[in-house]
């Protein structure tokens, strides 16, 4: 048992070393699932946890510092004791959302505690040490995945029995109350997803999705690809992306910013320099704190660059200091500012002329609209496809289902991640104001949120289970009344209560009143046998 | 019709463009900053983060708070933007329009003490908030829709 615990341990560590690991989304229940099951046994049952949890996680985002649930540390801890004490998914529900909520308080305390640092990486920039620099990003950022391994596995150790004998003193119809109660949570995520992407003007896609799944039973991932065909389709048409006048963006060129990051005379930094801003955009995330973001995670993926421009401990020293100012944006588009500093940074090496403070002008000035651009593209579109694909096949039992997510996701990601980086170094800021001036950017977001929103409408219909017993008529004689609307709309129930919530949603009931209201309808309509 | 006030230094980013202008149903987000205004290079970049369907305005304080006591305004969503307590204060002097708003993001620096998770203020700043407070307007920190409101002066 003890080399069980120690290997979910190590899962739990594993999830949480994500943000070293390119925000990649491997801490996702749908991955960590099947690994706490393998290691438990039992696989089968790992990857449907993983596949329910993510479902019921779903609209959960980080964006900023808005720190969702911690679905690592629930998540594996509520598939281990739900397997360790033979329960289903509906246990593991149970626990994961409780634990979840305690430990993003535990983080967000780690997340405030870590800028007692901050002093210390100014001091190490003042007399240009990036080493140190370097040495204290990777040991705070250590920090996350050691303490909630920590609390894992003492967690394991202590809770184990006792929730074993818990679980095993709850009564049978609780049990089945909670099953229904839990078919019912996706609801809520579905709703939360629906409030960032529904509007009227893509609602038809919506619908679209929902009734290539409820009537023509497609399978997900065929609904992705046909609505990527229309989201191509709509786009291309002219005049579609419904723009105005746009009068107050007339007339101007950018010509005074249009310098950054070009003609340069000689170069400095060669492919693989800037292939290692890449590598180290990846770390980006390892050392977040409330007081300045993401600036070591910066610092880090660029100081090899400055290693190279920058010879004397002055230059140096200047260098890092600008690099240690607040910085937050999407790690997904990062490696385009990394390399647009890059290239600004070789520039100022060269130019004894050049205005050192334009730097952080633009990367600052590029750090919040980007991540607008990063973030509703990965959160809004393929995560939502990723999760939409690899959750219908979890939920089945099938192990494609946590690699899909993984490919769907991160293959678009790191080769978008990686060509940045160069595009950002070579095109500089041009780049940005060719796609301003051509209005590829509104096509692109237009598009991609008919492609998500279509994957969101199939959701209802593939992904939630929740049918009625009742019958009309005599209690023998009696049709059926499933029978009859599976006729009319096929999974109008979870049509029904995903709008229904979704409307609370909109009137701004908080959301952990929603869930608990899930819960109740869920065990209410289950001893009524209303629901099944 | 303004549907949120928000100071958020980062002005138009993820928060904004991908959680409140959908769950408000923003059609136009202004930004009102006498900095921004002038400078062709953050308006290019905040144009990139504008969300599809979405007005993306870019003006001065002083023309922001024309244009938004002005009738042409009344039939738009609008996400009023501003970076700084100081420019929120200029806006809810002129705007009778703004009663409540929303702390986003201010970054720390000299000077400033941590209030929340991504807020700092200056004595400056609270100063002007607690004139703010007693003018009887509403200032909630939320950095997306879905958090609780938690009150200022709570916080201070």
């Amino acid at each position: 048992m003890l080399l069980s615990f120690i290997l979910i341990t190590l899962i739990a560590v594993l999830g949480h070393s994500e943000d070293f690991l390119g925000t990649t989304l491997l801490s996702r229940p749908l991955v960590l699932g099947p690994l706490v099951g393998w290691v438990l046994g039992d696989l089968h049952l790992g990857i449907i946890i993983g596949g329910t949890l993510e479902l019921i996680f779903m609209g959960n985002i980080k964006v900023g510092a808005a720190i969702p649930p911690d679905v690592i540390t629930g998540g594996v801890l509520g598939t281990a004791f739900a397997i360790l004490s033979g329960k289903g998914a509906a246990i593991a529900l149970a626990l994961a959302i409780p634990i979840s909520i305690l430990a993003e308080m535990l983080l967000s305390a780690l997340f405030v505690s870590r800028s007692v640092f901050n002093k210390q990486f100014i001091a190490y920039a003042e007399c240009g040490n990036y080493r140190g620099i370097q040495r204290l990003h990777i040991l705070s950022g250590l920090l996350k995945p050691l303490l909630m391994g920590l609390i894992t596995f003492l967690a394991l150790q202590l809770g184990a029995g006792v929730m074993k004998s818990f679980l095993d003193s709850i009564p049978a119809w609780v049990n089945t109350g909670l099953q229904v109660a839990g078919n019912m949570l996706p609801a809520l995520g579905f709703a939360l997803l629906m409030n960032l992407m529904f509007n009227k003007r893509v609602a038809p896609y919506f619908f679209l999705g929902f009734m290539l799944a409820a009537y023509l039973k497609l399978p997900v991932i065929a609904i992705g690809g046909f609505g990527l065909i229309i989201a191509l389709l709509v786009t291309q048409g002219k005049g579609s992306g419904a723009e105005e006048e746009e009068e107050d963006f007339e007339g101007e060129d950018g010509a005074s910013a249009g310098a950054h990051g070009l003609d340069r005379p000689a170069s400095k930094l060669n492919r693989r320099d800037i292939r290692r801003l890449f590598t180290r955009s990846l770390a980006l995330e390892a050392n977040f704190n409330f007081e300045t973001w993401q600036n070591t995670g910066f610092a880090f993926a660029i100081i090899p660059a400055l290693k190279k421009l920058y010879t004397t401990k002055d230059s140096m020293s200047k260098a890092l200091k600008r690099h240690l100012q607040f910085f937050n944006t999407s790690p997904y588009g990062s490696t385009l500012i990394l390399g647009i500093t890059a290239a600004m940074e070789e520039q100022n090496s060269l130019d004894p002329d050049f205005d050192s403070e334009s730097i952080n002008a633009v990367k600052t000035g590029l750090m919040g609209p980007l991540a607008g651009v990063f973030d509703s593209l990965f959160w809004g579109t393929f995560k939502v496809i990723a999760a939409g694909v690899g959750t219908s096949l979890a939920i089945k039992g099938n192990i494609l289902g946590a690699i899909l997510f993984l490919l769907i996701f991160n293959v678009p990601h790191l080769l978008l991640r990686y060509n940045l980086t160069f595009t950002g170094y070579k095109a500089g800021t041009r780049f940005l104001q060719s796609l301003a001036k051509s209005h590829v950017m509104d096509k692109l977001t237009y598009g991609a949120s008919i492609l998500g929103l279509m994957v969101v409408g199939a959701m209802p219909a593939t992904l939630i289970s929740i049918r009625t017993p009742l019958s009309i008529g005599g209690r023998d004689s009696g049709v059926g009344l499933q029978g009859i609307l599976d006729q009319i709309v096929p999974s109008i129930i979870p049509l029904g209560l995903t709008f229904l919530v979704y409307y609370f949603v909109k009137i701004h009931i908080k959301t952990t009143y929603l869930l608990l209201g899930l819960l109740v309808l869920g065990f209410v309509g289950s001893i009524s046998h209303v629901f099944a | 019709m303004i549907k949120l006030t928000r100071i958020d230094d980062r002005l138009v980013h993820g928060q904004v463009a991908f959680t409140w202008t959908p769950a408000l149903g923003i059609d136009c987000l202004l930004v009102a900053n006498d900095k921004v205004a002038k400078d062709d290079f953050q308006k290019m970049a905040l144009g990139l983060a504008k969300p599809s369907g979405v007005k993306l305005l870019i003006k001065s304080v002083p023309d922001a708070i024309t244009w938004l006591n002005d009738t042409r305004s009344a039939n738009h969503k609008i996400l009023l933007l501003v970076n700084s307590v100081k420019d929120v204060m200029a806006l809810s002097n002129e705007v009778a329009e703004i009663q409540s708003i929303n702390f986003g993001g201010i970054r720390g620096k000299e000077g400033a003490v941590s209030i929340s998770k991504a807020i700092s203020v200056t004595e400056e700043d609270t100063a002007i908030i607690r004139e703010l407070l007693k003018k009887g307007i509403e200032l909630e920190v939320r950095q997306v829709p879905t958090d609780n409101k938690q009150m200022i002066e709570n916080l201070l």
